[in-house]
């Protein structure tokens, strides 16, 4: 497992938060309701133990969007919610309540979409440390078990994956979810390493 | 599906342009979806025929015009926004239809010459080709898919009501046949009782004619009680009131009073009720009146379907943990078309009106949902024209 400090944490944490604000604020303007976003939460983990956080925390269903990266680092970009949260946020989001128990095409595009601006305000820190370009792909949605979105079976169990929490603030419910980018352990260690170097400038 | 467009267009156009520019023009009007291409400057450098078609501006009026000059409503909107990410920091952006009402103003052109507006979804994709950085918008008509889920939702929603409708109607129904079979249970009880006391002579000697017509209408009267009684269960059973009892009852004692209460029944049919020998001090855990009602319905049922002069057999037999009781007939079986549907609500095998059997076909439905809430078992073995087996496995009282 990779250790990371205390300083370290606080430093990606703060960073991730100023593009979760602006994110946040995009949010806001589109659906002209307060929406908050936050990430209380910094991990690196390997990838089974990421996608057992979900199992055991006894939501079996996760539903979400990926997109893949490329460029600096390069892997996949997940942004997660137990099954029936994604229905909510979508649902409270487009002010819409339609009486089925799965998104429809359009409400999944309009999650898709909702995932794309946070994916891309995740990306952009993380670029922003490496100071390197990471490009990602167009997003996509996706659903299983924790398991099967992380692809465990076919993917490389020693894999580190940047786990954050996020909370998604929505009328007056605070919705969690989970971001998780898997990426490559040459990748990590170049972040790492820029995260040193921009904290020993400050 | 829209992404793997985008990455073949991306090295087509990246690769293969200058070799056949004009091939690849014929390829992207082709296209079902609207495409065009801004380059760094922010200037539009490619517009294909969907495009021309569903915003009525040609190639000439667009082409090498700056993206905010051509859609000017569009200065400082969240598309503005994302076309610069992909041309300054290579970041892809879907703009979804249900977020973005009526992104850019593109209208379809339909039959009689109306116009009506366009709904979109949008992906702004960034593009590198010999250093320079571009960015490919494309625009998907979605409004098949907007006036499908708009059927939906109607549907969806009237089904709701619809399923509410009719929850609320078989509550209604079942509340109604609980209310009205008691208030008719009330008059009925005193017309049975009086016309009981007529029957029996206290009142004075009847003459022949009075007692054969007053008899008719005592026993029909009884009738009617059984069935009001009947409902009451059903509809007990099936709104989930019917409350049970449960306590130690020693098995003995009622399979004595049971055949007891059916003797005169059975004498009506010339059958003897035998009660095999039963462990004395062999105690189930039960309801004792719903109990007595099962076996009260498996013992006129034996009687009514045996032959004349036949014994009807009580056997008790241990089985680990429960104890079976069966009611054995010497009548004519239960035909094998009839079996499946033996336990349903009102199924008789003889169903016609000409019947000569009395009864509703009611008994063996409440005898099965009162013995499994109990958490036993009901069955039947039988042989045509050779007679039938009902048994009932019930839970041994377990005082430890
Ligand atoms: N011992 C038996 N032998 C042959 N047929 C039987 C026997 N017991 C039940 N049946 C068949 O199953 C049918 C349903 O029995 P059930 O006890 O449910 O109704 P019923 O006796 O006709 O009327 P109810 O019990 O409501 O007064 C009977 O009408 C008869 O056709
Ligand atoms: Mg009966």
């Amino acid at each position: 497992m990779l250790e990371i400090s205390e300083l370290q944490r606080d430093y990606i944490t703060e960073i991730l938060n100023i593009s979760m604000g602006s994110a946040a604020s995009v949010l806001s303007e589109m659906v002209s309701e307060e929406v908050a976003l936050s990430v209380p939460e910094v991990d690196f983990l390997p990838r089974s133990i990421a996608a057992g956080k979900f199992d055991q925390s006894n939501v079996s269903k996760m539903s979400g969007v990926t997109q893949s990266i490329s460029g600096a680092v390069y892997g996949d970009a997940l942004l997660m919610f137990p099954e029936e949260k994604t229905l909510s946020i979508v649902r409270i989001l487009l002010g819409e309540t339609v009486p089925v128990e799965s998104l429809t095409e359009m409400e999944q595009e309009a999650m898709c979409e909702i995932g794309n601006i946070i994916l891309n305000a995740v990306v952009s820190s993380i670029a922003d440390i490496l100071k390197k370009e990471i490009m990602s792909s167009l997003p996509r949605f996706i659903h299983g078990t924790g398991n099967e979105v992380f692809s465990v079976e076919s993917g490389n169990n020693d894999d580190l994956v940047m786990f954050l929490k996020v909370d998604f603030g929505l009328e007056s419910q605070s919705i969690n979810g989970y971001v998780t980018l898997i990426l490559n352990v040459d990748s990590l260690q170049g972040f790492i390493a820029q995260l040193d170097e921009q904290i020993n400038a400050i | 599906m829209l992404s793997d467009i985008n990455n073949m267009e991306r090295e087509v156009i990246a690769e293969h342009v200058p070799l056949s520019a004009s091939l690849f023009g014929k390829v992207l009007d082709f296209s079902e979806n609207g495409l065009f291409l801004v380059d760094s400057d922010r200037k539009i450098i490619l517009w294909n025929e969907w495009m021309v078609q569903a915003s009525s501006l040609g190639r000439e009026e667009v082409i090498g015009t700056a993206f905010v000059d051509v859609f000017p409503n569009l200065k400082g909107r969240r598309i503005e926004s994302v076309i610069n990410a992909a041309l300054d920091t290579r970041t892809a952006s879907l703009l979804s239809r249900s977020l973005n009402k009526a992104i850019f103003p593109l209208y379809l052109s339909e039959v009689g010459g109306e116009k009506r507006h366009l709904e979109q979804s949008v992906t702004v994709k960034p593009i590198q080709s010999n250093g320079h950085d571009y960015c490919l918008i494309q625009i998907t008509d979605v409004t098949p898919m907007v006036q499908r889920e708009d059927v939906l939702r109607v549907l969806a929603k009237e089904a709701g009501e619809a399923l509410q409708v009719a929850e609320e109607a078989s509550r209604f129904k079942s509340e109604f046949t609980s209310t009205v079979s008691h208030e008719l249970r009330t008059p009925l009880t005193s017309i049975r009782g009086s016309l009981g006391l007529i029957v029996s002579g206290v009142m004075g000697e009847l003459r022949p004619e009075m007692a054969r017509l007053v008899g008719i209408a005592y026993n029909n009267t009884e009738r009617l009680l059984f069935l009001i009684n009947d409902i009451l269960d059903i509809s007990k059973i099936e709104s989930g009131k019917m409350d049970f009892v449960m306590e130690p009852v020693d098995l003995k004692t009622l399979l004595l009073q049971s055949v007891e209460a059916n003797q005169a029944y059975g004498e009506q049919y010339e059958v003897k009720y035998v009660l095999n020998d039963v462990d004395d001090g062999v105690t189930v855990y039960a309801d004792t009146d719903r109990l007595m009602q099962v076996l009260n319905n498996l013992l006129s049922n034996a009687a009514k379907f045996s032959s004349k002069g036949a014994e009807v057999e009580i056997n008790v037999i241990p089985k680990d943990a429960v104890i079976r009781v069966e009611v054995k007939d010497y009548g004519n079986g239960i035909p094998e078309k009839f079996q499946s549907r033996i336990f349903e609500k009102f199924s008789q095998a003889d169903g016609s009106d000409t019947r000569k059997i009395g009864g509703t076909g009611l008994g063996l439905s409440i005898s099965k949902s009162i013995i499994e809430q109990m958490g036993g078992a009901i069955g039947f073995d039988t042989v045509a024209g050779k007679g039938a087996t009902f048994y009932i496995d019930i839970c041994l009282f377990n005082d430890a």
